[in-house]
């Protein structure tokens, strides 16, 4: 059980996370939803402790997660694995290096500096990529990768972490509608099957609806909306975007990103 | 729901359970690639054995150093505390310094402003032509290969002692290198904007005015700024063959073992150096703002 109390984040002058309440039942997949710069990011990278809050306390089970160091703050890390919007993987290293960064923390250091990884390792970094299939690409290099591919190479990266809660910072921000969905049914097979608890920044609600059975919503920085994706009508939704909100509503369900850009630019693109 | 209970294990006890399947379907990950690690360790030795033979050869000798060291210490002792014996000295020493400074300044802004058209002129992607590309590297790859303390030498014997000899010197050598480094920082510049200008209609010195050099201006500005601090530095060398500055006062009071005086110099220099880097840091941001610089 992941609790949040009072947690707040501030830039200077600028808070981030308002005083946020938050509790995180083990196994939901939970869509953090709001317009860009509501303090979505800000509240993922806290709960990694990637960011530190500024006030209130994060608890995860017994362990205070606010005062970790060290040893025990790199433990947390492994057990709440990080997907970044710009998918954060080490261009010039092979995919099945990247993945096994997801080890790191289980490995003994002398060994893994020197990339002598062992055979159990090495198991669990292909078994992860296999789950989405791109085992074949294990060899590569990262950066030679399509995007949809290297956010599948971080999804392997987490899951290799075998963590309990999957923080994901907008994973699909970057990428095509195809690969979306790619991804994030990937998202949901994981927390399907092995019950690992997802954190999902997103966007576009017509994806946090469809994927998410818990919807939060944030505006400056505050939880404005918190419940079932059926009970966030479009008045809610209308609050929580301002003018934005024609491009996050209404729109086909299935392709999000080509919605979005329906939206703006009415010209048509011949197939 | 099953609370605390971790349920992600499971994914690695199922990774580990099929370890043979993983290893059937993806044996080249598995198989220890033994010529390959066996290379590694070679390069790794024979660095290695180059390095300790190396020092060997040369003479290295623990008993030296541990005797030398007993000798630092005395030295610096000596060095204590640090004194330019007469106020008189003292101002000798300032004006010198000021004149290594100057050779400093202008020598690196003489080299500067040389270099940044032959900069466009040696970037392929200004100067398409392989021929003129070529040549003017090598024109400036031998500028370059010849050191800064050689320069002052030939100068020396061209216009004489002094610092003039050294301002020619620093301005040389530094037209060398600043011509490779603006060249290499033109080159790896984004094409998208010079395109964009060239899509307007824009001729080619429109291109390289609004396409290249906004982007690169602020790379060339902290490399002058770095080379300024670093000629204060060489410059200081030239002053002992004779090409003016505070090194010729600096080598006279080593050879007289004046070390009091040695260590007043030094710290002078090492002043003024703390002093431009702090400046020239405050310049450079003012200039170029806090955007990241690249090279």
């Amino acid at each position: 059980m992941l609790v949040l109390e009072g947690v707040s984040r501030r830039f200077g002058a600028k808070t981030a996370v308002d005083s946020v309440e938050l509790t995180v039942v083990p196994g939901s997949f939970v869509g953090v939803i709001g317009r860009s710069g509501a303090g979505k990011s800000t509240l993922l990278r806290m709960i990694n402790r990637l960011v530190d809050p500024s006030d209130g306390r994060i608890r995860c089970g017994d362990v205070d997660v606010t005062g970790l160091r060290g040893r025990e703050l790199r433990d947390w890390r492994a057990r709440c694995a990080m997907i970044f919007q710009q998918f954060n993987l080490v261009g010039r290293l092979d995919v099945l290096t990247n993945v096994l960064m997801g080890r790191l923390n289980a490995a003994p250091s002398a060994k893994s500096l020197v990339r002598l990884w062992a055979p159990e390792d090495k198991a669990i970094a292909l078994a992860a990529l296999e789950q989405f299939d791109i085992a074949g690409l294990a060899a590569q290099r990262a950066d030679q990768l399509s995007g949809g591919q290297q956010q599948r190479v971080a999804i392997a990266r987490a899951l290799a972490q075998s963590p309990e809660i999957i923080l994901a910072d907008e994973p699909i921000a970057s990428l095509d509608p195809r690969n979306t969905r790619i991804v994030m049914d990937a998202l949901q097979r994981i927390n399907r099957t092995y019950g690992i608890t997802v954190i999902c920044n997103l966007h576009s609600l017509d994806l946090a609806r469809s994927y998410c059975d818990r919807l939060v919503g944030m505006a400056a920085g505050r939880v404005v909306f918190d419940g079932l994706p059926e009970s966030l009508t479009d008045d809610v939704a209308r609050e929580l975007y301002g003018l934005e909100a024609a491009d996050v509503i209404g729109e086909g369900a299935t392709s999000p990103a080509a919605a979005g850009w329906g939206a703006r630019s009415p010209v048509a693109i011949p197939a | 729901m099953n609370g605390s209970a971790p349920t992600a294990p499971r994914f690695e006890a199922e990774a580990l359970a099929d370890m043979a399947g993983l290893a059937a379907r993806h044996p080249s990950i598995f198989r220890v690639n033994w010529p390959r690690r066996a290379l590694t360790v070679a390069i790794v030795a024979v660095l290695a054995g180059l390095f300790i033979s190396g020092f060997w050869a040369l003479g290295f000798s623990f008993a030296r150093i541990a005797g030398g060291l007993g000798k630092l210490v005395e030295f610096a002792g000596f060095m204590l505390p640090p004194s330019p014996g007469s106020y008189a000295t003292f101002l000798t020493y300032l004006m010198a310094l000021a004149q290594t400074l100057a050779i400093a300044f202008l020598g690196t802004l003489t080299a500067a402003i040389l270099a940044f058209p032959f900069g466009f002129l040696a970037a392929k992607n200004v100067i398409p032509n392989v021929f003129l590309h070529f040549s003017l590297r090598r024109g400036l790859d031998v500028v370059r290969g010849v050191d800064v303390l050689i320069w002052a030498l030939i100068w020396i014997n061209v216009v004489g002692l002094g610092p003039f000899a050294g301002i020619l010197a620093v301005a040389t050598s530094n037209f060398g290198e600043f011509g490779k480094l603006f060249s290499e920082a033109i080159e790896a510049m984004d094409k998208k904007a010079v395109e964009g200008v060239a899509s307007t209609g824009g001729g080619k010195l429109h291109q390289v005015r609004f396409g290249l050099l906004p982007q690169v201006f602020p790379v060339i500005v902290s490399q002058v700024l770095y080379y300024f601090e670093s000629n204060t530095r060489s410059a200081t060398i030239i002053g002992v063959v004779g090409a003016g500055g505070v090194g010729l006062h600096l080598y006279e009071q080593i050879r007289m073992l004046e070390w009091q005086h040695v260590s007043f110099l030094v710290l002078m220099i090492l002043l003024t150096v703390a002093v431009i880097d702090f400046v020239s840091g405050r310049l450079r941001f003012a200039i170029i703002g806090n955007a990241k610089i690249v090279a």
